[in-house]
């Protein structure tokens, strides 16, 4: 097992890898721009050192700076996290050139997974169902036609893309055009790549994936399936473990294609698979994640396993830790993303200070967090500060203890999504598992913030004003007897 | 109404004020009584709160001129001005363009001194994957622009400033 | 202490005829304060509007601390001179709590000739200073006026108490480390332009409130300069140029915003310590003292039966209460406040002066502020009286009165004749504050007792120069002076000359009295010591 590890990353799961590190025995190595330099992650680490970068996102995407940080304090391994360069193959590619354990697959794995267009080829050979689709070759013109010929509604999407940015779904041919002009100027802005591509859009649709670990050498494992398909602007705020509702037979169907995928690529490390779910049962390959999900603590509570761990004796070369046939579902597991952000405005994100953080003392849940209180939440990161994670003997054990978990949990100080969470796992739709990507657009407005009605708003601007000082003392601090005269004119 | 303090909740305002203190505390909200009391603090930040005989948990925060309150298990955020300010934002408008949302400035369209028209785009900013215009309000002149392209900046930042008007 | 044992009867037919009549009284007065406080010339009203001024009593509203009480000072000033022009006396006065600190308040009202002062204006706003001097309240002018109101300017400008002792009490409240605050919301002109000048502190507000020794029409006639009040003594002005003015304000409510929190950076005032026990309210209803004050002015009635329904719990620790038993002497508490009660039971005898007297003492000596509740017809007269020394007991009353050292407080509860006026504390005692109620009649002696004394007099004029009496002549002498005696004597007169400090409904007496005495701890007592006391 190595000796040392350098977490690049920030947050919740930078503070995550380095407490099974530590565990393990790990010496930790992390790195952070100076706008975190109150964080949690570098309070955390064995060490810490400060990259140098004007914007802070910058900082956590400098190769030659971290890859100096891990020479510099002997990191045998290094750990992407996810975000930033975890599924960056010149990255990895570097590292692995410098000498060092890259905790993820082998960079042309990388490189081939990344690619929406080529993973899809590859998938095609892999014999994993894909939806229709087209991918732009030549004109916008000849694309136009091309993506028509699939049939609408249609789904546009960058080729490099991920995580929801310059995607557009376009429901007939008068759309079309536009809708690939705007895929094009985002994939450009973001990927730095222009290419678009056209796939058939199904209509509820649910988002199931399947978490896999391979060695490298063609043996994957899989732990079973998550249903991310609660999305707002389609990126997951809930995520569980099992998926309800799934035949058995269907569930074996998925992770068995999943493990063949993984298998045919040789895949190294943790990855995950992620498949769009049509109502009738059909199945059809999304993309494959070179690396570990934000949403990986489900299936390590309802698997009973730590995927860190396991990422780590991977890369040290010790091989899978477990047999197929160890691996089994127990009980459910629900993850909450906690978000600084205003749901009841189109999930803008929100700044301010995390002045108040209580964490839930319920049974069953975990917390991974990557805020501390007092913490200042800029808008130079990701909303997530945060994850609720909570176990249930079934299903509705896991949503009562996410509930419960919810409400002990405060965070009081910039708006943020924990009621909208609530809202989400208390709506009647969730609880009997109709799940689909459209959840939060078809329930909007059960999702909304309940109208005020007279008695809350009373008592919470009763709250505020006793809350402001003045106030306070103009209620508390009247001598007598003129507090007990009262408004009293003669 | 005389003596109230003024919030905001739900982009509307409200009035609260004290309308009695003894035998029992009452407060006035938009001109209606409620019977309060305070049971004190069940932990440094939270207390118990009574009003009309139902009782509430109170978590209370401020963040600038906001505070976040949580009370009976739902959060909300309330605006509040002390009575110079309120008095102040009553007696006339301002001149300076604000951030309604966080975000990074993607370009600045004007400068300092220039002459504006309504309408005009001033800057874009982009936040949330949407990039927004900031558009002149009035026609006019602008005094100042308090950001540059790339610079992040909260909720509430001043981006641009206008000549008052004559 | 012991609870007063009520001997009321609700249900009889006199406390029902008294409760009748003492209700239409106070209706009548309720009326008349009305009318005094918001019935205002329409064109006044749109005037102020137009300006975008709130009146006094909006301000006042808006400045005191919600939910607190106002404590009003003769409201009913001038009601009975100048044909009824200046109602209220053209100003408001009276205490107050701003951010938890008890304020003088002294308001123009500018929907009366522009809130010019008449000569009872200048006297009840010297009025209202003297009691911040001697409670040692800061005070907070809100001014809005056009100064001296030039036709009675010889009844309001030259003397001693004329409009310059304002502005001596003003210096001698700085000089005394009593805070001033003026919060200018419209003119203030001539002598109006002193106020904020002898104010520590002022806010303007900007395009309405302005200050100068000479308007524009004064500064025209004197120099030919013709220029706008505003460019004369407005807001930029005062706060950029001149330094005048402290705080520009850019509406009447930011003006009381500043207010407030200027008053929240004074220092708490340090009260004396006077004995407090928890509040209690009276056990016996204070409406009932409507059914108590008789309809008469000469009937009489027990006065433990208005102490009952003004003290707390109605508990009242009587001293020697079979001595001298026509004036009630004992200690009770007052919205928790101890105090020491003089109340009469009847006319003045020995015994009940010097009762009084040694009972003024007690008080002194154990620091405990004096309540005077007057129904008195005056000491007693006739040679049995005259030889037992009643001048030299009566006058020992005074002296022990006035060489008090303690707050006193009086009450005008029913008649208030001769001499009994001096030893229960009348106005010219220096008590801290005193009421009347709308029954109450003050006078050198009763009105029929005036009338047959004069008529009595004229008797003996023409019986001196021998000259024929005639009856119809006698008649008319006796009817005048009834008539002129009925006028004068009322409450409404008193008040309206500010020989009082507002008159009270019965039923408020407990309030004003909790709140005059709080007011009253805030200056430190003076030494102890008397004059001499004739024996």
């Amino acid at each position: 097992m190595f000796e040392s590890i350098l977490v690049a990353n920030r947050g919740e799961i930078a503070c995550r890898v380095m407490r099974t590190a530590t565990a393990m025995g790990l010496r930790t190595i992390t790195v952070f721009h100076h706008a975190d330099r109150h964080a949690p992650h570098v309070a955390l680490a064995d060490l810490a050192v400060e990259l140098h970068a004007d914007v802070p996102t910058a900082a956590y995407l400098d190769v030659e700076q971290i890859l100096a940080a891990a020479r510099a304090h002997e990191a045998q391994c290094l750990h992407p996290g996810y975000g930033f360069l975890s599924e960056n193959a010149a990255f990895a590619e570097a590292v692995e050139q410098a000498g060092i354990a890259f905790v993820g697959p082998q960079s042309d794995v990388i490189r081939l997974m990344g690619d929406k267009i080529h993973s899809r080829e590859f998938a095609v050979k892999a014999g994993v169902p894909v939806a229709p689709s087209v991918t732009q070759s030549g004109s916008v013109k000849q694309f136009v036609e091309d993506a028509a010929q699939i049939g609408f509604p249609l789904l546009i999407k960058a080729s490099a893309g991920g995580g929801g940015k310059g995607m557009s779904i376009v429901r007939n041919a008068a759309e079309l055009p536009d809708a690939i002009r705007t895929a094009t100027g985002e994939a450009e802005r973001y990927f730095a790549d222009g290419r678009v591509y056209a796939e058939r859009y199904i209509d509820r649709p649910r988002h199931i994936e399947v978490q896999v670990v391979g060695d490298g050498k063609g043996e994957v494992r899989h732990l079973f399936e998550r249903e991310c398909s609660v999305q707002r602007r389609f990126q997951k705020i809930i995520e569980e473990s099992p998926a309800p509702q799934l035949a058995p037979a269907l569930r074996d169907e998925i992770c068995a294609a999943a493990v063949n995928l993984a298998a045919s690529a040789n895949y190294r490390n943790a990855g995950t698979v992620e498949f769009i779910l049509d109502p009738s049962g059909d199945f059809f390959f999304l993309e494959m994640n070179t690396r570990l999900q934000v949403e990986h603590p489900v299936t390590e509570m309802v698997c009973g396993v730590d995927l860190v761990e396991a990422q780590l004796r991977v890369a040290a070369g010790e091989g899978l830790p477990w047999a197929q046939a160890d691996i089994t579902q127990n009980g459910h597991a629900i993850e909450c993303r906690i978000c600084c952000e205003e749901p009841d405005n189109d999930f803008r994100p929100a700044t301010g200070a995390a002045q108040i953080l209580r964490l839930p003392e319920t049974e069953g849940a975990r917390f991974d967090g990557g805020i501390r209180e007092g913490q200042i939440i800029s808008a130079a990161f990701d909303s997530m500060v945060g994850k609720l994670i909570c176990h249930g003997d079934d299903r509705n054990g896991a949503i009562d203890a996410s509930l419960a978990a919810l409400d002990e949990l405060i965070l009081l100080g910039v708006s943020n999504n924990i009621d909208y969470l609530g809202a989400i796992l208390g709506h009647d739709a969730f609880r009997e598992g109709v799940l689909h990507t459209g959840f939060i657009t078809e329930h909007a407005e059960d999702l909304a913030p309940a109208e005020i009605d007279e008695t809350d708003r009373a008592a919470i601007l009763i709250a505020a004003a006793l809350g402001v000082d003045d106030f306070r003392s103009l209620v508390f601090d009247t001598p007598e007897p003129y507090a007990s005269i009262g408004g009293w004119r003669n | 109404m005389s003596g109230a303090f003024s919030f905001t909740l739900d982009g509307n305002e409200h009035a609260v004020s004290v309308s009695a203190r003894q035998p029992e505390l009452v407060l006035s909200v938009d001109g209606v009584e409620h019977q309060v009391s305070e049971a004190g603090a069940l932990s440094e930040q939270c207390v118990l709160l009574t009003v009309d005989g139902r009782s509430y948990q109170v978590w209370r925060t401020w963040e600038a001129d906001r505070m976040h309150i949580r009370i009976g298990g739902r959060s909300f955020s309330v605006g509040y001005e002390d009575a110079i300010s309120a008095a102040q934002h009553q007696a006339g408008g301002d001149d300076v363009l604000l951030a309604d949302m966080p975000g990074v400035v993607v370009n600045v369209q004007c400068e300092a001194g220039a002459n504006i028209s309504a309408g005009d785009t001033l800057m874009v900013i982009e936040s949330m994957k949407m990039q927004i215009n900031i558009v002149a309000p009035r026609d006019g002149s602008v005094e100042l622009i308090h950001v540059s392209t790339n610079d992040t900046f909260d909720k509430g930042a001043e981006l641009i400033s206008l000549h008052a008007e004559d | 202490m012991a609870r007063i044992q009520s001997h009321i009867q609700t249900n009889s037919s006199e406390f029902r005829q008294y409760y009748a009549h003492n209700r239409k009284l106070v209706e009548e007065f309720r009326a008349k304060q009305d009318a005094a406080r918001f019935q205002r010339p329409q064109k006044d009203l749109d005037r102020l509007a137009g300006h975008g001024k709130m009146m006094p009593r909006e301000r006042i509203d808006k400045l005191l601390d919600p939910g607190t009480p106002f404590l009003e000072f003769s409201s009913l000033a001038a009601n009975m001179a100048y044909d009824g022009d200046a109602p209220s006396a053209g100003c408001i006065t009276g205490i107050g709590m701003v951010q938890g600190r008890e304020v003088m308040l002294h308001a123009n009202d500018s929907s009366i000739k522009g809130g010019a002062w008449y000569p009872l204006t200048v006297k009840k706003i010297v009025r209202c200073l003297d009691v911040a001097i001697e409670n040692r309240l800061p005070v907070i002018h809100l001014c809005d006026s056009a100064g001296g109101f030039l036709p009675l300017q010889s009844e309001l400008f030259p003397d001693k108490y004329m409009a310059g002792r304002m502005f001596r009490n003003q210096a001698m409240l700085s000089k005394m480390g009593v805070k001033q605050l003026a919060l200018i919301f419209g003119h203030g002109t001539a002598g109006g332009a002193y106020i904020p000048a002898l104010s520590d502190y002022s806010v303007i507000v900007r395009g309405t409130g302005a200050v100068f020794l000479g308007g524009p029409p004064l500064v025209k006639a004197a120099t030919g300069e013709i220029v706008t009040a505003d460019e004369l003594g407005g807001a930029d002005l005062h706060t950029q140029i001149s330094g005048t003015c402290d705080y520009p304000a850019s509406s009447e409510d930011e003006a009381i915003a500043i207010g407030r929190e200027i008053v929240s950076q004074w220092e708490q005032p340090t009260k004396w310590s006077l004995q407090r026990d928890p509040i209690e309210a009276p056990y016996y209803d204070p409406d009932d003292l409507y059914g108590i004050i008789p309809d008469d002015i000469k009937r009489a009635f027990d006065m433990r039966e208005v102490i009952a329904r003004i003290v707390d719990g109605s508990r009242f620790h009587e001293y020697q209460p079979a001595y001298g038993t026509t004036l009630i002497c004992g200690y009770a508490n007052i919205w928790g406040f101890k105090i020491g009660i003089l109340a009469n039971n009847g006319v003045l005898f020995n015994d009940s002066a010097l009762k009084g007297a040694h009972f003024i003492e007690l008080c002194n000596q154990n620091n405990t502020p004096i309540l005077f509740l007057q129904n008195i017809t005056g000491y007693m007269v006739g040679r049995e009286y005259e030889a037992k020394g009643i001048s030299k007991d009566g006058a020992k009353m005074i002296m022990a009165q006035v060489g008090s050292h303690v707050p006193k407080f009086t009450v005008m509860c029913h008649g208030s004749f001769g001499a009994g006026n001096y030893g229960m504390c009348g106005r010219a005692y220096d008590g801290r504050m005193l009421f009347s109620w709308p029954n109450s009649q003050i006078g050198i002696m009763g009105g029929e007792q005036a009338a047959k004394t004069l008529t009595e007099v004229k008797l003996r004029q023409l019986e001196r120069r021998g000259e024929a009496v005639d009856q119809a002549n006698l008649d008319g002498v006796y009817d005048e002076t009834l008539e002129a005696f009925k006028h004068q004597m009322s409450a409404y007169y008193a008040t309206s000359e500010v020989w009082d400090d507002g008159m009270l409904d019965p039923v408020d007496t407990r309030n004003a009295l909790g709140m005059s005495i709080s007011a009253s701890l805030n200056a430190p007592l003076d030494d102890k010591g008397y004059g001499i006391f004739r024996f």
